[in-house]
């Protein structure tokens, strides 16, 4: 165990250095940059919090999409058999199901880099 | 061609030859100093009259996308054909006055950054509308540039089409990482791919919220020409739609300023034909592009060919442009 500040706690202080203290002091491009940094600590505390449980539940949908036993690979290598087995064939129902297990994947991916996105819905814009 | 001095002295040599007189420069700023092309803003005076210009500088010839020659037939071409596209004065290949090649353009004043833009917009009753309409008009315009007038050396694929499924194929191939959404996407674009455009039109290739200047009155100028290309002339309509370029007024699908409607009126209005299919193919065609864009960024922070804190933010945005596709293709899947 380490000793507290926790490095969720230790990335809020780093994220509210740079927005509070460090941008203001700076202008132009570097002031930009520094923006960015910032937004991700803000990031990176949010993915401290969540991405275990996210990931195994990534994992669970990927699996279960694949028809694999949960524990057996990581979600970059499910990821990439769901890839492959999209291009391998034309398969309506394995493209519908990977549509909805990608959707809660994506969803959960934005939870921690940009809440809120997933509120906007397109919904006036689909049909042809 | 370091100080601000020297370039007013080689922009009053290379003006005085152009307009055969004198020309004295006032007014210079620099307007924006990228790593492509830097923009320089000043006023020349011949005979007592001043002109209020920008010259478009690419550092060094190395670099170019395409000759400074052809960019401004573009321009010229689109301005003929009634878009707003900013008068061309000058033009030359000739490294010899600033160090590489450059044009020089009407200066019009006007708001560009997307976040001021949607504040103008916001405060006027009516111009995001107008806006739209007008973009649509301007489209019309560009794309019906006669093709046997276009510069020979302007690029674009004969079958546009085929290559942006390949170009974005070759993308999809060189991911860091597998992106099934992103491979769900390209199988959907490939298999509903219209057929081939039957005459390829002058495409901007940017056009989008960003690259245009607008002011209380509406649209005035289309900027940043460099990525123009022979093409199917419904992806600049599908660019111009992305949600990226909407700045969070995410429910006005025309760069947060209009509707599909309004821009599609103007369109129309101006003698374009507009295809409903074709265009949703492209704007999920652009998605897919931004979003592997993004994933290339963040490749690019990773092996060290561009070090940045912005493109190695990029990389977490890609999640972004996957969700906009998934619900673009939710008709198909959902």
């Amino acid at each position: 165990m380490q000793d507290r500040p926790t490095a969720n706690e230790l990335l809020e202080a780093i994220g509210d250095l740079l927005e509070k203290e460090v941008m203001p002091a700076l202008k132009g491009p570097v002031q930009h940059q520094v923006r960015v940094a910032a937004n991700l600590a803000r990031v990176l505390e949010r993915e401290v919090e969540l991405a275990a449980p996210l990931e195994a539940r990534e994992i669970a949908l990927l699996a279960d999409v694949l028809g694999e036993d949960v524990g057996a690979r990581t979600a970059e290598e499910l990821s990439r058999e769901l890839t492959r087995r999209l291009d391998a064939k034309l398969d309506p129902v394995l493209e519908q199901r990977s549509w909805l297990a990608l959707l809660e994947i994506v969803r959960g991916k934005l939870s921690i880099s940009k809440p809120g996105y997933d509120a906007f819905d397109f919904a006036d814009e689909l049909e042809a | 061609m370091s100080g601000l001095q020297d370039l007013d002295a080689a922009l009053a040599r290379f003006l005085s030859t152009e307009w055969a007189g004198p020309v004295e420069i006032l007014d210079m700023g620099i307007a924006s100093a990228g790593a492509r092309r830097r923009n320089v803003l000043f006023d020349a005076r011949k005979d007592g009259f001043r002109t209020p210009l920008v010259a478009t500088i690419i550092p060094n010839a190395a670099i170019q996308v395409m000759p400074m020659e052809v960019e401004a037939s573009n321009l010229r071409l689109a301005e003929a054909a009634g878009a707003p596209a900013p008068h061309v004065h000058a033009v030359t290949d000739d490294p010899s006055f600033l160090g590489g090649p450059f044009f020089l353009t009407s200066r019009i004043e006007g708001e560009t950054i997307p976040r001021r833009v949607l504040r103008l917009v916001a405060e006027n009753e009516g111009l995001g509308a107008r806006i739209a309409r007008q973009s649509g008009e301007a489209l019309a315009r560009i794309h019906s540039v006669d093709p046997t007038k276009i510069h020979p050396d302007l690029p674009g694929a004969e079958a546009p089409i085929e290559a942006a499924l390949l170009g974005a194929r070759a993308l999809l191939d060189g991911l860091l990482q597998p992106s099934p959404t992103f491979t769900l996407a390209w199988n959907w674009l490939e298999r509903n791919r219209p057929s081939e455009p039957v005459q390829r039109a002058l495409v901007h290739g940017d056009f989008r919220n960003g690259n245009l200047i607008v002011g209380d009155d509406g649209l005035r100028a289309v900027l940043d020409w460099e990525v123009a290309h022979l093409g199917d002339p419904m992806e600049d309509p599908g660019w111009l739609c992305q949600r990226m370029w909407r700045f969070r007024n995410d429910s006005l699908e025309v760069g947060g300023l209009g509707t599909r409607a309004d821009l599609r009126a103007g369109y129309e209005g101006a003698g374009g034909q507009w295809d409903e299919a074709r265009f949703l193919w492209w704007k999920s065609m652009g998605t897919l592009k931004w979003g592997m864009g993004l994933a290339g960024q963040a490749a690019a922070h990773l092996n060290g060919s561009v070090p940045s804190i912005i493109m190695a933010a990029s990389g977490r945005r890609v999640a972004e442009l996957e969700y906009d596709l998934l619900m673009l293709l939710k008709p198909a899947f959902g």
